[in-house]
């Protein structure tokens, strides 16, 4: 346990790292001030993202609360811009969040079930340890063709991502549960049902928390490549558009909500598997 | 209540062989038979690899022989059940579970109401000494600590076999004379009347000696004695320096192979 003050050091040194890139940012778009099409330029400093950027952002605004879009005759206002971060940010989040609970629940129960009897072994290792290989990017183009902008689509793709993911970490962390839990579990006289709900699913726990922050990372790439497909909402469709139309400031200030939202992602993650995870020794906890 | 069954556990033939990396047979356990009566306290004795562990195991129904039958309780055992308590000799104390779950744990595996459970636990927990760590995290006790709810735990699920695997060989001396009174009252304070049938592995010739009714001596697989320990309860150390109890640790420190000089070449002085 390090003193707290180090700590506090420590964040001011990570910190001012952050700050660092951020000057630099600031000095290439001043030493490359190349533009894409006129007016756009191909860095954008924080004084266009900040301001011109971020008022951009209410052309992505769909209406509604009262605010008129831009579509409607609006001028672009930043409470537009704001809600319009806002919404498109929670189409984005609500995608990924059923993706993760999806692909999580399915990854789970199909680990478990490899090592659940001989015949669920049978009927799953082998076939998902094919599957897994499919490539995620490879089967964008399929999955649009497939559904379109149908939302099941968007989850289903993010699903798949982390399932296999999600699959490959439980197989490997059954594996790893002390024997001497499991002998002592069927001495004491637990059921295989028992056995896993109180034996199995905590003594993986502490493994599987890495698996799911490596899954959310996972899940938020897919998300983002769903959304290329053709969504009408999402972070991931600012971006295309925004593509289309060599705004490189606005995929960039995208860039960094993104950033945002990850972190705070990974946070909570952590700190909800934290709490599940009060008895493990603190090594397996930080 | 039925009378003590003079054959509570008894091994007809076992045999265990492993087969080792290099394709080399190894025979674990070697043609072993003995019978147990009921409320028996015995003890397994004999140097490090000779069996007594894995044919514990075979006990437990956590290993199958290669050979031979065990029948507990005018059964056949095909695999582990609660009427057969296991104390290991690692850690097996739950660590996601507080001190009170584990404890109860046997019992919520056959369903026992969730009031009765926790008595039961409280009682036991009570008895080795715990009562106060009731809420704790496995991982804020020590290994003593942890082997007292472990021995609370199987005595709470109330099988009538316990089988015991060093279990008290990590701890250090003063830690493993405390456990072994626990143990000891445990078993004589049983309160249906007929004490459960122990079988407790040790390599511990003192310990055997402290604790045992009946001592059976392992030897690279095989059988080789049956030693009855007709000491009166309880033993204190001083008990232990009788003639007659320093003949039977003689006996076993021979079977050992303890008693010869540890210098074989070293000249006469």
């Amino acid at each position: 346990m390090r003193a707290a003050g180090q700590r506090i050091r420590d964040r001011w040194i990570s910190l001012g790292v952050l700050a660092a890139i951020a000057l630099l940012w600031q000095a290439l778009s001043i030493l490359f001030p190349v533009e894409a099409v006129p007016g756009e330029p191909m860095i954008a400093g924080w004084q266009v993202m900040f301001s011109k950027t971020l008022l951009s952002m209410a052309d992505y605004w769909q209406g509604g609360l009262g605010v008129p879009s831009v579509s409607e005759g609006a001028p672009r206002t930043y409470l537009a811009a704001i809600l319009s971060l806002l919404s498109h940010s929670f189409d984005t989040i609500v995608r990924l969040v059923c993706g993760l609970a999806l692909g999580g629940v399915v990854g789970l129960a199909l680990g478990l079930a490899v090592s659940w009897s001989a015949w669920s072994r049978r009927l799953v290792d082998l076939p998902v340890q094919f599957l897994r290989t499919l490539p995620l990017l490879a089967m964008v183009p399929l999955f649009q063709l497939w559904f379109g902008t149908y939302f099941i689509g968007k989850v289903l793709f993010v699903a798949y991502g982390i399932g296999v993911i999600v699959f490959a970490g439980t197989v490997n962390a059954v594996r790893n549960v002390p024997q001497i839990y499991i002998d002592n579990a069927r001495s004491l006289g637990a059921s295989k049902a028992m056995m896993y709900r109180t034996v199995i699913l905590p003594g993986i726990l502490p493994e599987m928390r890495s698996t799911l922050l490596l899954s959310l990372g996972t899940g938020w790439g897919a998300v983002l490549g769903a959304e290329y497909l053709g969504a009408q909402s999402g972070l991931g469709y600012i971006i295309v558009y925004a593509g289309q139309f060599a705004y490189l400031d606005r995929m960039s200030l995208v860039a960094i909500i993104f950033i945002v939202a990850t972190s705070i992602s990974y946070r909570a993650a952590g700190a909800l598997t934290a709490r599940m995870l009060e008895w493990a020794p603190d090594s397996q906890r930080a | 209540m039925n009378p003590p069954s003079n054959r509570m556990i008894e091994l007809v033939h076992v045999q265990r062989d492993f087969r080792r990396a290099d394709g080399q047979r190894v025979q674990a356990v070697v043609d072993v038979s003995f019978v147990i009566p009921e409320g028996q306290f015995v003890c397994l004795v004999g140097p490090s690899g000779c069996g007594k562990s894995t044919l514990l195991q075979m006990l437990a129904g956590l290993l199958p022989t290669s050979s031979g039958g065990i029948v507990v309780d005018d059964k056949e055992i095909s695999g582990p059940g609660p009427e057969r308590g296991v104390v290991f000799q690692k850690d097996s104390v739950f660590p996601w579970m507080r001190v009170i779950d584990n404890v109860e744990y046997g019992l919520k595996c056959r369903r026992v109401p969730a009031a009765e459970r926790r008595e039961i636990a409280r009682s036991y927990l009570r008895q080795v000494g715990l009562s106060h760590v009731e809420r704790a995290w496995p991982r804020e006790l020590s290994g003593g600590m942890l082997k007292r709810v472990a021995i609370a735990t199987v005595f709470a699920n109330g099988g009538r076999v316990l089988m015991l695997d060093e279990p008290f060989s990590a701890l250090d001396y003063v830690t493993r004379r405390q456990l072994q009174d626990v143990l000891l009252n445990l078993w004589s304070a049983d309160k249906s009347g007929v004490r459960k049938t122990v079988l407790f592995v040790t390599h511990d010739v003192d310990e055997a000696l402290a604790l045992a009714d009946r001592i059976l001596v392992f030897r690279s697989g095989c059988q080789v004695d049956d030693i009855p320990v007709e000491k009166e309860r309880p033993r204190s150390a001083d008990s232990l320096l009788e003639p007659d109890m320093i003949a039977i640790k003689r006996k076993l420190l021979h079977h050992i192979g303890l008693d010869r000089p540890a210098l074989p070449d070293a000249p006469a002085a």
